[in-house]
């Protein structure tokens, strides 16, 4: 059976069309994942799937059970990680972790070791009698991942889950999403970080204003693409803007970025681009201390399936 | 779907039940003691007793019952209109929403926290008033009736004005008090129903305040305008109603 059937699903708010007509199917185990920028319509699809946003027109299974008309059913089996860390700043870590799992009315003892154990694993438990109020972003964030999985649920919801945090906390959850995985739970989770979709996800649905551009593996989305490829070079004297629209002249470069301390020129004859490269070090009297051919990268077929440019909200290092 | 088996619906009853417990207690954790709650739920009866006496309309010992009927309307109303629109800007009111039990455990957890504060005010007014003011009591079975239902039908009002979808528990405190004031005057507390005008007397015949207020007179002081089953089996009517559209507003409110 699927985890998540999804069919012709719309959401409206007044004239605004959150989500226009999309379809697909999440299979039991799977990682999926959603990308797409902010206002994409992510946290919308999240919330009509959990059943807290009634969906305009359009149906959604979980494990078969119909969210609307099934909820309660639906929901048992899964867990929720909403955007923002909505945890109780007032309580302590162990007690937002006993109201999560007595909302699903799981008894003292499993309660208990279920806490115990997931605080353990997001390096909580030290500091479980602390009111979250004195928790630091990645810690609420981490509580609030634990207290999703309090219920041991064969399907996770996570709404960008590692979204504007520090490396370690960011380490720690994607360390435990791989866990999960091979633990055969089933993964929804929504990301605008290209990256992330790219390391974790099985099959990524590529969303943008409430549209599903595209969905398939990661590596068979970049093949769809191959037309696109790329050259990184770094000069050894740095990266000025000037430079950049020098680079963007040279003969079959079809597009060109600043990527840190290198610029990455696009097209589809690399080889070319690179002899092209050289030349220029040469006349301009510097030298490359770098250069590479890339394929396509998952945020190339963003960008070419979207029309979105660089800066638009999307990012592939967060 | 689930078949229809007792065990299926003690199942479900339980899972319902124990939800609402945790919702309520979470309430009790972090809410009773916010300056919001306790100047609406416990202090404005204390100076609106405090007036009443000073402008010497009564003796204290005759304001006792409606001081009683007061705070239960006050406290008991006092919690939601904070909690809610608190947990729907920390994003916190989504769990409980997404909490795989129907909304009307969700209404009843939260006024249970309401009905809980509003017993625990009402018990120290009750024991303050018995032994500072010696009041004679006709009938304590009849107090604890109307404490009891009053309490759990105006925590169900409280819910029910908290379904307005703001983050401001500013918003709702005002929407209450729109009803809240005007019932203690129409409602036979400190003026005898008989002696108001025809139309607020219709008027006070739908406040729920009115038959609360009854059983208690009636358990103090003897003096009742209806039947102690009729006060119960109303207060009873005006908790299902409220709850009924409590989660109607919850449910339209959901976006
Ligand atoms: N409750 C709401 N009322 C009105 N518009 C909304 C509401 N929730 C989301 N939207 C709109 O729907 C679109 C999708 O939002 P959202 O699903 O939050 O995007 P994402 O999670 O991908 O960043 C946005 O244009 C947003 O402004
Ligand atoms: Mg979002």
């Amino acid at each position: 059976m699927e985890a998540i059937e999804v069919s012709h699903l719309v959401k409206q708010f007044g004239t605004l069309t959150a989500i226009n007509d999309i379809s697909f199917s999440v299979a039991a185990g799977e990682t999926f994942g959603f990308l797409g920028p902010n206002g994409a319509g992510k946290t919308t699809t999240i919330r009509m799937l959990t059943g807290i946003s009634p969906p305009t027109s359009g149906t959604a299974t979980i494990f078969g059970h119909d969210i609307v008309r099934e909820t309660v059913a639906a929901r048992q089996s899964m867990g929720i990680v909403s955007e923002t860390s909505n945890v109780y700043t007032d309580l302590t870590g162990w007690q937002n972790m006993m109201l999560a799992a007595q909302l699903y009315r799981i008894g003292r003892s499993e309660r208990d070791r279920n806490a115990t154990e997931l605080l353990k694993r997001f390096e909580l438990y030290e500091r479980r009698d602390t009111k979250a109020h004195g928790y630091s972003k990645g810690m609420r964030r981490r509580l609030t991942i634990a207290m999703g999985l309090v219920n041991s649920p064969r399907l996770l919801f996570l709404d960008e889950p590692t979204s504007g945090l520090d490396v370690e906390s960011n380490l720690i959850i994607r360390e435990m999403i791989s866990d999960l995985i091979k633990e055969g739970v089933t993964v929804f989770l929504t990301t605008h970080n290209i990256e992330e979709a790219n390391i974790l996800c099985e099959r990524v649905a590529i969303i943008d204003k409430g549209h599903i551009a595209a969905i398939d593996a990661p590596e068979r989305l970049k093949k769809t693409i191959q037309s696109v490829q790329s050259v990184e070079v770094a000069f050894l004297d740095g990266t000025s803007p000037e430079r950049l629209d020098e680079l963007r002249l040279l003969p079959m470069v079809n597009g060109a970025r600043k990527e840190g301390d290198k610029f990455k020129l696009f097209t589809e004859n690399p080889t070319e681009v690179i002899e092209g490269v050289m030349a220029y070090a040469q006349t301009h009297h510097t030298r490359v201390i770098s250069i590479t051919t890339l394929g396509p990268s998952l945020e190339d077929v963003f960008v070419k399936l979207t029309g979105l440019q660089r800066g638009g909200g999307i990012s592939a290092i967060d | 779907m689930p078949s229809i088996s007792l065990s299926g619906i003690e199942d479900r009853l339980s899972r319902e039940l124990v939800a609402a417990w945790a919702i309520a207690k979470k309430d009790v954790l972090i809410y009773y003691l916010r300056p919001g709650v306790i100047v609406g739920g416990v202090l404005f009866p204390l100076f609106m007793f405090l007036a009443f006496t000073a402008g010497k309309l009564a003796t204290p010992v005759a304001l006792v019952p409606g001081l009683i009927g007061i705070t239960t309307l006050f406290s008991a109303s006092s919690i939601e209109p904070v909690s809610v629109p608190i947990e729907r800007r920390m994003a916190t009111f989504d769990r409980l929403l997404a909490a795989p039990v129907s909304l009307n455990a969700l209404v009843l957890g939260e006024s249970l926290s309401g009905l809980l504060y509003s017993l625990l005010i009402a018990v120290v007014v009750f024991v303050a008033a018995l032994i500072i003011l010696m009041t004679p009591i006709t009938n304590i079975f009849l107090i604890v009736l109307g404490i009891l239902f009053s309490s759990l039908c105006f925590a169900t009002l409280g819910t029910l004005f908290a379904a307005y979808p703001t983050e401001n528990p500013g918003d709702i405190i005002s929407m209450v008090n729109v009803v809240r004031f005007p019932l203690i005057f129409i409602s036979g507390v400190f003026i005898p129903i008989a002696t108001l005008p025809a139309v607020a007397q219709m008027i006070a015949y739908v406040s729920p305040l009115t038959y609360a207020n009854d059983l208690i007179q009636g358990g103090y002081n003897g003096k009742m305008t209806f039947h102690p089953i009729v006060d119960v089996a109303m207060l009873i009517v005006f908790i299902v109603i409220f709850q009924l559209i409590a989660n109607y507003l919850y449910k339209r409110f959901s976006d």
